[in-house]
């Protein structure tokens, strides 16, 4: 009787567990980070999409939190990245850019949705740097939000420093420059600790990647 | 008791254990192609899936009853069903449609070319005008390596499509600019007043513009101010022949510029030798200021203000007694102020208004007689735009300039002035996202003519393909005779009929365009024994090619414009039909642009070749009969981007017809017709070296 008892309990505890589970929490926790996975194994556009589509349903559940919307724009700058057509560049960038607005409308003052956004309209511009050239200031003043809302996030840093890192020496970039950037980078990724475990929390071995190729 | 434990669990696995019902299918367009990296969701779940490159999905859900299945995908209208997940698994054949896809969506573009920063259908940015080779920063001489624009060197302005300089109007902000040229040397062409770092968007409309603008016969220069500077920053240049310095003060939601220059000639031509004796070599000094206000988040103040002074004297040879050389001195005192506001209002109205004033004043000694000449325009203007439909808008607006002309000789001064009315309504209509259609009408009423006009305005495009448009264009287009002949008497309005056919393909690196027009010119100003009337025609038709190539050559960026032009008109003090003296049947120009990034240099060349121009020999009884040798011109220029004292800087050296090619604008003959004398270029060849330093800022962007 006593075993029937403790089964029943532990029974009706994974019964209202399972119940709990419909609610926000820890479904929502559950499904970002089998988001981030998806982010984790990409390979390629494609799948940066995949995951993409992923986090966009999250985020049409989940009205109220921010980070499917950035994620979501994440994956649009990765597919982006990895897109060698121009004008689907394009698009990814313009999509990720208004998941970025939604983000913030979201979570307003939110240094880590301003460094994204900071990478994408660099990203913008450099797919016609000649007529865009307007975009640099841009996403020079949404680094510098980022940065004055914490200046601790090393992602800030990395994306400077990849920035410079491919900008021609000639107009104020280059490897020499982007070294600092990274260094200090790294230096802040060493310390960062995200407030949970589906927080932004990447960049850190790129940001090694792209040092090592400064020496 | 063992068993009432597993029925116990048994029971509650079931009740946990939901039914999963597997949902798959396809996705296609309504032409039946599948479409890959769809999203497809079940509404108020995460469940879902993406489409594979083949269109299908599969994914399984615990969720029952009706539900709604959206799916969506890029450049696709999301899109949903009704399904009921009571009845056990799903296989779904899903069709989207193709949304309105801003780069494939169809334009209004027959005889424009569109420079801007961020724009859609932009061909050229902002900086690409100001380092085309031989241009050195000049609008309008970089706008004469496009397609329809002449190579003007012996007179200011935009020669377009047969239309004399007169015909081509600029518009700052909307607001027309009647003096856009700096003081003018004898048949010499000059700079553009204007700033070409003052404008983000440039469009250079060849014919078929828009009804919002009027007084233009040929052609419209449509230039768009920036917004506000990202930063405070400070700029130096120092030229061979001057140097400017202008400072940029950003505030949180406005910002001012004041700028000031000072170009002095002298040292350049005690070097290269010119054409002309200068008594005194051309001598300017100007300044501007500026202020924007964001005064919301969508709206924006902005106010132009400049002001600047030449001064120049020179002998110029003399046909007729070449002991006694013409005597020729200028000076010119400008001042320019335009101010505009533009809001939207809801989300569908967006209202713009402006203001500008323009005074331009010359004054001087021709051979023995003193002569001075003032021009004034000020003008007002309000425009409202209801946008609908997801792309479609309506505008209409009303524009009145006071315009005029007081002009003296030797004492005896003669003056017009006349108040312009008019106002304009024009549709966007965008039937599908493949077709649009613009319909439009402008009227005027001149007091000084006392006479009305009614211009109709079409355009349509249709887009051919994703990249390929096809676009045609009809307008009719009014201008009052130029000021030298209303100052005598007011006749009537000049008029021209534009019919244009495009076909263009656009890629992000490659543009390819031809265009071929027929314009009808009607009521043109002729002179008959001194008194002009309207009795003057005449006809242009050709067609233009356009190639840019911004992938092929690794660093470099380069563009060709061929245009050919049959034109013919009676007009001014012509005795018959002819070919006007600025109209060369071949134009062809080359812009070459590579950036070598270890010197950190771009260099540019820019090649022009016209072939002959007709000019009048008094000698030949055919009018306008003869014809100049070809013009053939290289210009190179190389910018070095360097830091001087770290601030970011450029040192700029641009050659003018580096091999010293002949160049032969017309010739000029003696009373007797015995005797002539060639139109050259003011030197063989010119050059300009300096350096522009920018303060504030060590990136590239000011």
């Amino acid at each position: 009787m006593k075993t029937l008892m403790k089964s029943i309990t532990l029974l009706l505890v994974l019964i209202s567990f399972n119940s709990f589970a419909q609610n926000a929490g820890p479904k929502f926790i559950q499904a970002t980070k089998s988001g981030l996975e998806l982010i984790a194994n990409a390979k390629g556009a494609e799948d940066y999409l995949k995951a993409e589509n992923h986090f966009e349903r999250i985020a049409a559940v989940e009205t109220k939190e921010w980070l499917p919307s950035y994620y979501a724009a994440y994956c649009n700058l990765y597919a982006g990245y990895m897109t060698a057509d121009k004008e689907l560049k394009d698009q990814y960038w313009d999509k990720a850019l208004l998941e970025i607005d939604k983000a913030d409308a979201l979570s307003s003052n939110n240094s880590e949705i301003y460094a994204l956004k900071g990478a994408l309209q660099f990203m913008k511009m450099s797919v016609d740097p000649r007529t865009r050239m307007y975009l640099i200031g841009e996403s020079a003043g949404s680094l510098e939000k980022a940065a004055t809302l914490n200046p601790e996030n090393p992602r800030i840093y990395f994306i400077r420093g990849q920035d410079v890192f491919y900008t021609p020496e000639a107009f104020g970039g280059g490897k020499v420059k982007a070294k600092s950037l990274l260094e200090s980078a790294i230096a802040k990724f060493a310390i960062f600790k995200p407030a949970n475990t589906i927080d932004p929390n990447w960049g850190a071995e790129s940001a090694k990647a792209l040092l090592a190729q400064c020496k | 008791m063992q068993a009432l434990k597993l029925t116990l669990l048994f029971l509650f696995s079931f009740t946990l254990a939901k039914t999963q019902t597997k949902i798959s299918g396809v996705l296609k367009t309504t032409k039946g192609i599948k479409v890959a990296n769809a999203n497809i969701s079940l509404k108020n779940s995460y469940d879902g899936a993406s489409t594979d490159s083949t269109g299908r999905f599969a994914f399984t859900t615990t969720a029952s009853g009706a539900v709604t299945l959206i799916y969506s995908a890029l450049n696709f209208e999301r899109d949903s069903v009704q399904i009921n997940l009571d009845h056990g698994n799903l296989i779904l054949n899903l069709v989207i449609k193709e949304a309105m896809n801003q780069l494939q969506t169809v334009s209004i573009s027959a005889g424009s070319f569109i420079a801007g920063d961020g724009k859609k259908g932009a061909i050229l940015s902002s900086l690409d005008i100001a380092t085309i080779a031989g241009s050195r920063a000049d609008i309008f001489a970089a706008l004469q390596t496009l397609p329809g624009a002449q190579t003007s060197f012996s007179e200011s302005g935009l020669f377009v499509r047969g239309g004399a300089a007169s015909e081509t109007k600029t518009y700052f902000d909307g607001m027309l600019v009647k003096s856009p040229f700096n003081a003018t040397v004898p048949d010499q062409a000059s700079r553009g007043r204007l700033s070409a770092f003052l404008f983000k968007g440039t469009s250079f409309s060849a014919g078929g513009y828009s009804a919002q603008y009027g007084q233009a016969l040929s052609s419209a220069l449509i230039l768009e101010s920036t917004d506000l500077p990202e930063k405070t920053t400070t700029g130096i240049s120092l030229l061979s022949v001057g140097g400017g310095v202008d400072q940029n003060i950003r505030f949180k939601n406005s910002s001012i510029t004041i700028g000031g220059y000072y170009y002095n000639l002298s040292p350049v031509y005690s070097i290269i030798k010119q054409h002309f004796d200068y008594v005194k070599a051309p001598e300017s000094t100007g300044g501007n200021i500026q202020y924007k206000l964001k005064t919301s988040p969508t709206g924006m103040f902005k106010i132009y203000a400049s002001y600047g002074r030449t001064k120049l004297a020179l002998y110029r040879a003399n046909i007729d007694t070449p002991a006694t050389p013409n005597y020729f001195s200028n000076h010119n005192f400008n001042i320019y102020l335009n101010s505009t506001y533009k809001e939207y209002f809801g989300n569908s109205w967006k209202l713009e208004s402006g203001i500008a004033y323009n005074k331009d004043k010359d004054s001087g000694l021709m051979t023995v007689n003193d002569y001075s000449r003032q021009d004034h325009l000020l003008e007002g203007k309000a425009t409202v735009t209801k946008s609908f439909g997801q792309l479609s808008n309506f505008k209409f607006g009303t524009e009145t300039f006071n315009t005029g002309r007081l002009e003296s000789l030797n004492g005896l001064a003669r003056a017009y002035n006349d108040q312009i009315s008019s106002g304009f309504a024009e549709t966007d209509l965008f039937l599908t996202q493949k077709i649009v259609v613009r319909l439009g009408l402008r009227g005027e009423y001149s007091s000084y003519l006392k006479k009305y006009n009614l211009a109709p305005r079409s355009s349509l495009g249709f887009k051919t393909s994703a990249h390929a448009q096809l676009s045609f264009a009809y307008g009719r287009f009014y201008q009052n005779p130029e000021d030298e002949y209303l100052v005598i008497k007011p006749t009537d309005f000049e008029h021209a009929d534009h019919y244009i056919l495009k076909y263009e393909i656009n890629t992000p690196d490659r543009n390819f365009r031809i265009e071929g027009y027929y314009k009808d010119y009607n009521r043109l100003t002729k002179i008959n024994n001194g008194n002009p009337d309207n009795s003057g025609s005449g006809y242009a038709k050709g067609f233009e090619l356009f190639w840019r190539d911004k992938k092929s050559i690794r660093n470099a960026d380069y563009w060709l414009s061929y245009s050919f032009l049959d034109t013919k008109r009676d007009f001014r003090d012509f005795p018959m039909m002819a070919t006007p003296s600025f109209a060369a049947k071949h134009t062809v120009s080359v812009v070459y642009k590579h950036f070598i990034e270890s010197l950190h240099t771009q260099f540019g060349g820019t090649y022009s070749f016209a072939s002959g121009r007709p000019y009048v020999n008094p000698n030949n009884p055919v009018y306008l009969a003869d014809k100049t040798q070809n013009f053939n011109s290289l210009s190179l220029n190389v910018s070095y981007l360097t830091h001087v004292l770290k601030q970011f800087s450029v040192l700029y050296l641009n050659i003018n017809n580096v091999p010293g090619f002949k160049q032969v604008y017309g010739y000029q003959y003696s009373a007797n017709g015995l005797n002539r004398q060639a139109l050259v270029p003011a030197a063989k060849r010119d050059f300009l070296i300096g350096i522009m330093i920018t303060i504030g800022d060590d990136t590239f962007v000011r």
